[in-house]
C-alpha cells in the first residue's frame, strides 16, 4: 500500500538522505526487487555506515514514511503484509565488520553480511555459527536474526536467541543503542538483544551482531532410517534422544517431503550424528541396534547431498506454515496433518525433539489455501500447539494474523512498540496483532 | 554501611536513622514510607502471619550475600500469585517500594532493601507444580530451591543444568532475577537458555503469562529481556523451565600448574581443540593455601594455579575428551593431571572448588567477592594486573573462577574491624571492574548489577542504550518503585552511603563508555 505516486514527502526524504548517502545509494530502479507481500516501496537506499542508516530513519521518521529493512530477501513472507511501506533500507552495505576471534569463541559481524560468507570464514578456524536455516546463500546475519529463522540443528543447538551475546540497533528516530557486549558470560543491562529475534525489523534495524560459536564436530555422519508410521519415526527420535546420543540433527520426514528428499515415501528419520570420531561411532553402532529393534533398516553416509534436498525443499515457498506443539504431540499432530492435506502436496519436517513441524504447501488455487491453513490452525489448536506462517499468497495475509490469536502478554508488546517506535516508522503492520 | 528504623507517631512510619559515620550527604529520600495503615492493609489482604513488621523481625530481612545492608519495612510471605498480586496491588496503592527476595544469596545487593519498603519473600512459595519428562519440562514456583528441582526430577534421569555455587539455598526465582549462571554454564548456558515462561505480577498487580512451555510463542521473546531484570520489571509467581538428561559418564581433571600464564594458556588450547568441557574453573595459589589444610587434597601449596575441567557425555567421547585435555594440560608444562570417573572421587576434586570461599574465612575474616568478565584470551593480563591493584591497595586477593568463559571471582580480603579498610577494598574492586572493561568485558558475569555496581554501568552503556532500558520498563508498567536502586543509575533518593562512596569512584577511576 504504497502512497502516491507524488509524494512531496517522498521528495523532501529523498532530498534530505542524498547528500549523506553514495550517489548510487538512493534508486527506485530495483524497488521491485524488493516487494514485501506484494507491496513495492517507492525507493529502495543502500546506507554504507551507521551514521548513514542514523540519517534514513531519521528523515523517514521526519517524512512520516514506512520503512522496511531488507536483507537477503529469504524470509519476507514471514509476518502479516505491511500496513505501508515506503522506502526499503537495503543493509547489503552494512557488511565491513568482521571480527573473529577464535580462542574466544566470539564474532562480531555487521547485519548485512551474508551467512554462508560467515560460516565459510568461521570454519577455516573450525568453529561455527550453529544455526543453519533453509534458505539458501542470500541470507544475512541481520534477516537471520530479524525473522529468527532457523533449521534442523536447532534439535542440538537452539535458536539465535541463545547465541547472540550482543547487538547494535538504529531505532526509528535515528538513534542507536546496544546491548550485551563480546563476551560469552554477561549479564549486565536488560538483555534488549533477545527482543530483536524475531521481531521482524519492527523495533530497530540490526546494523551489528556479536555471537558465541561452537567448535566444529570433528567427525560426522548421515543416518536415514525409514519407517511406515510417523509414531514408529518419532518413538525411534526420542528413543535416540533419551539414549544421550551424538545427534546434531534429527528431521522427520513424511511421506511425500521423504520422497522429495530421499527419494523413498515413507516416514524417514534423517539424522546427522557428530563430534569426536569415538562418540560418533558409538552413536551410529547404537541408532543400528535402535533401527533393527523398530524393525527398520539404516542408511549411513556422507549425507551433504541428502541435507541440501532437505534445505532446497522447506525454503519458504508459496505456503509455508510452522505448527509448533510438545514433542510428545508431533507424532499424531504430523498423522493427522498428512491425511488432512492429502491432495496439496503437503511436504512436512519435524524437528520432534523441539515439537517443530515445517509445512511446505502447493495449493492448486488461492482459495483453497486458506482452507488448508485453517485446518492446520485447528489440528495445531487442538494439540495445544501454535501455528505460525511463513509465506502465504497475498490473499490469504490480508484477511489473517498470520501470528494467530493474541496472547495476554500482548499488551506488553504494544506498549514496547509504542515505546521505540511510536510513529510506526519501522515495518509497520508485520508483527503479532499487526503492531 | 547500615541503617536503623525507629517508629516515628508523628508521621505515623518508620524513620531512618542514618548509622554510618561518613560525613557524606545523604540525598532526600524519594520513596514514600510504609506507613501503619499500609501494614494493616497487607495483613488484612494476606492475613496476619503472612506480613512481619516489627524492627526485631525486619533486621534479619536487612541484609543478602553482599556487604550493603538497608532494612525493610514490612516483610510478606505470598503462599500463591493471588497472594503475591494482592500485596503488590497494596504497595502500589501506597507508592512503596516492592523489593523481590528468593534465599537472599544474592551476591549484588539486589534483595536489599535500599530505601525501605515492602520485601516479598518469595520462599513460602515453593512448589514443584509439574514435571512433564517426556517433554523435559518443569513448572515450578519461584521458591523452589535450585538443587531440589534437580533433586525432584532426578528419577526421571534429568536435572536442571544452571548450577550457581549457591545452589543448595539459592532459589528459581532468584537466579531467574539474576540470570544466575554456574561452573557448568560454560557448556549449557546460563538461567536464560533453561527459561521457557513465566507467570509474572506486574508493578499494578496485573497477572499474564510471558513465553510459555516451548520458544516458539508468537511475538517479542519477553522472557528473553525478563532474564536477568532483577526483579525491576516483574516478580515471577510460576516459571517453566527446560530439564536436561542426566549424562552417561563424567570425567573430572584436576590439572596442577606452576604458573598462572601455563593454566591461562592451557585454558584457551583447550578451547582452540574444539573441546567444550562442561566446566573449566581455575583456582589460584591463595585459594590453594585457604583450601589445602582444611581438605587435605594435595594440592602443592607453592603451586600457582590449579585447573578444574569437566566432560560429560557418551563414556567414549568423555574418554577421547579427557585423554586430549590431560595432554593439551601437559604441553603446558602442568607439573600433575588426576583424572576422576567414580562420583566419589570426582567430589573429591570438587571439594577444593566448592569450599573455596568458605575456607577463606581461615585468613580472614572478610572477604568482598567481585564479578567480572573479560575475553578468556585476555586472563593471564587481566590476573596479572589484578594482583597488582591487590597489592597497591595493600590486600590480598584470592581468586577461584570460570575460567572457561573468562568469568573471574577476584576475592578480596580484609579485615572489617581495620580502620579505612572498606574504602580500599571499594576502591580496588572498583579499578578490577574498570580494568575487566578495558580488556573488553564486562561488569558482571553472573551476580548481577544489583545496588553494588549501578555507577559502573555507564562503563559499558551510553545515555542511548539505557533510554531504551528505561522504555522496556515503561512497557512493563515497572515504575521507579519496582526494586529501586537497582540494576541502573537512575533513582532518586538511593543515596545510601556505599553507594556515594562508589558513585565517587566511579567518576573517579573514569565515566567516559567503552564501546
Amino acid at each position: 500500500m504504497s502512497s502516491a505516486a507524488a509524494m512531496p514527502s517522498l521528495d523532501q526524504f529523498i532530498a534530505a538522505v542524498r547528500p549523506s548517502l553514495e550517489p548510487d545509494a538512493v534508486s527506485a530502479a530495483y524497488a521491485d526487487g524488493f516487494a514485501v507481500d506484494g507491496v513495492t516501496p517507492e525507493i529502495v537506499v543502500a546506507p554504507g555506515s551507521l551514521e548513514q542508516l542514523q540519517t534514513v530513519l531519521s528523515e523517514a521518521r521526519e517524512a512520516r514514511l514506512a520503512a522496511i529493512a531488507i536483507g537477503g530477501g529469504t524470509h519476507l513472507g514471514v509476518g502479516n503484509a505491511p500496513a505501508a511501506y515506503d522506502v526499503a533500507i537495503s543493509t547489503a552495505r552494512l557488511d565491513s565488520t568482521f571480527e573473529h576471534e577464535p580462542a574466544d569463541l566470539t564474532v562480531t559481524v555487521d547485519a548485512g553480511t551474508r551467512l554462508a560468507d560467515v560460516q565459510a570464514r568461521l570454519a577455516a578456524d573450525g568453529q561455527t555459527l550453529p544455526l543453519d536455516p533453509p534458505c539458501g546463500g542470500d541470507a544475512t546475519i541481520g534477516g537471520v536474526l530479524a525473522s529468527n529463522a532457523h533449521g534442523p540443528l536447532r534439535h542440538a543447538y537452539g535458536t539465535a536467541r541463545d547465541w547472540l551475546i550482543g547487538i547494535r540497533v538504529v531505532h526509528a528516530d535515528g538513534t542507536t543503542s546496544k546491548s550485551g557486549g563480546r563476551v560469552v558470560k554477561n549479564v549486565a543491562g536488560y538483555d534488549m538483544h533477545k527482543l530483536y529475534v524475531g521481531s521482524l525489523g519492527t523495533l530497530g534495524v540490526i546494523t551489528q551482531a556479536t555471537f558465541k560459536l561452537a567448535p566444529l564436530p570433528r567427525a560426522q555422519t548421515t543416518a536415514a532410517v525409514a519407517f511406515g508410521t510417523a509414531r514408529d519415526a518419532a518413538a525411534f527420535v526420542m528413543t535416540a534422544r533419551d539414549a544421550g546420543l551424538a545427534i546434531h540433527a534429527a528431521e522427520l520426514l513424511s511421506p511425500p517431503a521423504a520422497e522429495a528428499v530421499m527419494n523413498d515415501a515413507r516416514w524417514i528419520v534423517l539424522a546427522r550424528v557428530a563430534g569426536g570420531p569415538a562418540g560418533v561411532d558409538r552413536s551410529m553402532s547404537e541408532l543400528g541396534r535402535l533401527a533393527a529393534q523398530a524393525g527398520a533398516g539404516i542408511d549411513d553416509g556422507d549425507g551433504t547431498a541428502a541435507w541440501q534436498r532437505w534445505s532446497l525443499a522447506f525454503r519458504p515457498g508459496v505456503l509455508s506454515l510452522r505448527v509448533s506443539v510438545m514433542p510428545s504431540a508431533v507424532a499424531e499432530t504430523m498423522e493427522v496433518l498428512d491425511r488432512g492435506f492429502a491432495g496439496a502436496a503437503a511436504q512436512m519436517s519435524a524437528t520432534a525433539t523441539a515439537g517443530v513441524i515445517r509445512i511446505n504447501l502447493e495449493p492448486s488455487h488461492e482459495d483453497r489455501a486458506a482452507a488448508l491453513v485453517v485446518r492446520a490452525q485447528d489440528v495445531a489448536a487442538r494439540a495445544g500447539g501454535t501455528l505460525a506462517i511463513d509465506a502465504a499468497p497475498r490473499a490469504l495475509k490480508r484477511a489473517i494474523d498470520v501470528f494467530g490469536p493474541l496472547r495476554s502478554d500482548f499488551a506488553i508488546m504494544r506498549r514496547l512498540k509504542e515505546q521505540l517506535d511510536p510513529q510506526g516508522v519501522l515495518s509497520p503492520g508485520r508483527f503479532a496483532g499487526r503492531l | 554501611m547500615g541503617r536503623a528504623y525507629t517508629w516515628d507517631n508523628a508521621s505515623d512510619c518508620w524513620e531512618r536513622t542514618p548509622m554510618a559515620t561518613e560525613s557524606d550527604s545523604i540525598s532526600a529520600p524519594a520513596h514514600r514510607p510504609v506507613t501503619r495503615a499500609c501494614v494493616r492493609e497487607l495483613e488484612r489482604v494476606l492475613g496476619h502471619e503472612r506480613v512481619l513488621s516489627t524492627p526485631e523481625q525486619l533486621i534479619a530481612y536487612e541484609y543478602d550475600g553482599t556487604i550493603e545492608r538497608g532494612v525493610p519495612q514490612a516483610v510478606v510471605f505470598p503462599e500463591s500469585t493471588e497472594h503475591v498480586a494482592a500485596a503488590v496491588r497494596v504497595a502500589h496503592r501506597f507508592g512503596v517500594p516492592v523489593i523481590p527476595r528468593g534465599a537472599g544469596t544474592g551476591l549484588s545487593g539486589g534483595a536489599i532493601a535500599a530505601v525501605g519498603g515492602v520485601v516479598v519473600a518469595l520462599t513460602r512459595m515453593k512448589r514443584v507444580i509439574e514435571v512433564d519428562p517426556v517433554n523435559r519440562i518443569a513448572i515450578v514456583e519461584p521458591g523452589v530451591v535450585n538443587l531440589d528441582l534437580s533433586r525432584a526430577v532426578a528419577r526421571h534421569n534429568l536435572y536442571y543444568a544452571p548450577d550457581p555455587s549457591s545452589q543448595r539455598a539459592c532459589t528459581i526465582g532468584g537466579n531467574v532475577a539474576e540470570n544466575a549462571g554456574g561452573p557448568h554454564c560454560l557448556a549449557y548456558g546460563a538461567t536464560t537458555n533453561h527459561v521457557l515462561g513465566m507467570e509474572i505480577v506486574l508493578a499494578d498487580g496485573e497477572v499474564t503469562w510471558i513465553g510459555g512451555r516451548s520458544r516458539d510463542v508468537p511475538g517479542y521473546d519477553l522472557t528473553g529481556a525478563f532474564v536477568g531484570s532483577e526483579g525491576t520489571l516483574a516478580i515471577a509467581t510460576k516459571i517453566a523451565v527446560r530439564l536436561m538428561a542426566l549424562p552417561e559418564s563424567t570425567r573430572t581433571l584436576l590439572a596442577i600448574f606452576n604458573t598462572v600464564d601455563d593454566a591461562s594458556n592451557a585454558v584457551s588450547a583447550i578451547m582452540a581443540a574444539g573441546i567444550l568441557p562442561s566446566a573449566l574453573e581455575m583456582m589460584d595459589r591463595n585459594i590453594i593455601a585457604a583450601v589445602e589444610p582444611v581438605l587435605h587434597a594435595g594440592f602443592p601449596l607453592d603451586a600457582e594455579a590449579v585447573l578444574l575441567i569437566e566432560v560429560d557425555g557418551l563414556d567414549e567421547s568423555t574418554v577421547e575428551h579427557a585423554e586430549e585435555i590431560r595432554a593439551i594440560c601437559e604441553q603446558h608444562a602442568a607439573r600433575e593431571v588426576r583424572v576422576a570417573v567414580a562420583q566419589v572421587d570426582r567430589d573429591l576434586l570438587w571439594a577444593g572448588r566448592k569450599t573455596s570461599i568458605s575456607a577463606l574465612g581461615r585468613l580472614y575474616p572478610n572477604y568482598y567477592v567481585l564479578d567480572g568478565v573479560v575475553p578468556r584470551t585476555r586472563l593471564p593480563d587481566v590476573l596479572r594486573q589484578t594482583y597488582a591493584i591487590a597489592e597497591k591497595y595493600g590486600l590480598d586477593v584470592a581468586n577461584v573462577f570460570h575460567a572457561g568463559d573468562g568469568n573471574l571471582h577476584p576475592n578480596l580480603l580484609f579485615d572489617e574491624r581495620e580502620p579505612g579498610v572498606k574504602e580500599r577494598v571499594l576502591r580496588a574492586g572498583a579499578e578490577i571492574m574498570r580494568l575487566c572493561v578495558d580488556a573488553g568485558g564486562s561488569i558482571t558475569g553472573e551476580h548481577g548489577v544489583g545496588l553494588e555496581k549501578r555507577d559502573y554501568i555507564a562503563w559499558i552503556f551510553d545515555d542511548a542504550d539505557l533510554a531504551v532500558m528505561a522504555r522496556l520498563k515503561t512497557a512493563f508498567k515497572a515504575g521507579d518503585e519496582y526494586n529501586p536502586c537497582k540494576a541502573f543509575p537512575t533513582g532518586k533518593g538511593c543515596g545510601e552511603v556505599t553507594q556515594v562512596q562508589i558513585q565517587r569512584l566511579a567518576g573517579q577511576i573514569g565515566t567516559d563508555v567503552y564501546v
